[in-house]
């Protein structure tokens, strides 16, 4: 029986969210039950992508699942020590949004395409071109495993705007 | 990463007008609206808020207060309004922290179909019928913005923009 735990996601500001991940050595059991408790997580917030180091696990992976269609079929991945190998010229903006910094939304430019070179979980190294909201997606993941939340992009003012929030909600959460 | 549930004017989907749909065919769509309003801490939500050109939206206008209170309004139809005009504060999902007033006619008479396909009339007033011709107008792609004078919206706009 494959038992999967929803782990509980980490809130801005955090300590961990701000450190570089080290890469993946190996792929065995418990990285394979880490992923599944991820993809588990993921969909239940539901969220479209989440890194490791967003659960406390300061490992370069992460899940992510772009379909949004209840009617499609879902597509969930696992991208192990991923790194963008080619980026696009032609720039996308998206209003995006992170499960670390819950209900705040800002537009973020970044590359509309980009070739991205990862593990899988079967320990096979896999290349792959991304587009549209995918590629906004794999791009706000990979910022996670190197310390970077899409905030980052933003004028400090709004941005400190947001952590200011975020420093709220969690006395409000620690309160219960 | 996440993704918006409910989607922010100016996105063209909130410009457009929706097309009648089968009760019948709408109980995703409905469970979905449902869903979104109350996790969006909102009153209402009319589908093309959450993407779908159908004229289908819901309002609950009780449950902060504590009872919930949900109803369905598929392919509504405003038969007649009355004569008293009130202004109003009014609040949009789609439109953030940006309260603006709007003038709407106290009463109305609504036509609609429920859920399950009936075709329903009844009268609605005061904070019901406010809720109501505002989801309505979401349907033909009006938003309380669209209520406004032009130096109102100009400074509204501006605002939202900042």
């Amino acid at each position: 029986m494959i038992a999967m735990t929803k782990r509980s996601i980490l809130i801005h500001p955090d300590p961990r969210l701000k450190t570089v991940a080290a890469s993946v050595t190996s792929v065995d059991k418990d990285l394979r039950a880490l992923a599944d408790d991820m993809l588990e997580t993921m969909y239940e917030a539901p969220g479209i992508g989440l890194a490791a180091p967003q659960v406390g696990i300061m490992q370069r992976l992460f899940v992510m699942d772009c379909i949004k269609d209840d009617m499609e079929t879902p597509q969930p991945m696992v991208l192990i020590n991923p790194r963008v190998i080619a980026s696009s010229a032609e720039t996308n903006i998206y209003d995006e949004g992170c499960l670390s910094i819950p209900d705040q939304y800002a537009e973020v430019e970044r590359p509309a395409v980009v070739k991205v070179e990862w593990m899988d979980i079967d320990g096979k190294t896999v290349q792959e071109e991304f587009d549209g909201l995918w590629a906004t997606c794999v791009q706000h993941e990979i910022d996670h495993l190197d310390g970077k939340l899409f905030i980052d992009y933003l004028k400090p003012l709004k941005r400190q705007m947001i952590t200011r929030k975020m420093q709220k909600l969690k006395r409000e959460l620690a309160r219960g | 990463m996440v993704e918006r549930s409910v989607r922010m004017w100016p996105d063209p989907v909130l410009s457009q007008n929706c097309t009648a749909v089968d009760p019948i065919g709408a109980s995703a769509l409905i469970d979905d609206l449902l869903d979104t309003m109350y996790e969006a801490n909102g009153r209402g939500l009319a589908a093309p808020q959450i993407g779908t050109l159908a004229r289908v939206f819901v309002v609950d206008v009780t449950w902060k207060e504590g009872t919930r209170d949900p109803r369905v309004f598929i392919n509504p139809e405003v038969l007649s309004a009355g004569d008293d005009i009130v202004t109003m504060d009014e609040q949009c999902l789609s439109i953030p922290d940006l309260p603006m007033p709007v003038r709407r006619p106290e009463n109305i008479h609504l036509r609609w179909s429920t859920r399950d396909g009936q075709t329903q009339t009844a009268n609605f007033d005061g904070i019901l019928a406010r809720c109501i011709q505002h989801e309505l107008d979401h349907l033909n792609g009006t938003v309380i913005l669209d209520h406004q004078s032009p130096e109102d919206r100009a400074r509204l706009e501006a605002s939202y923009a900042s």
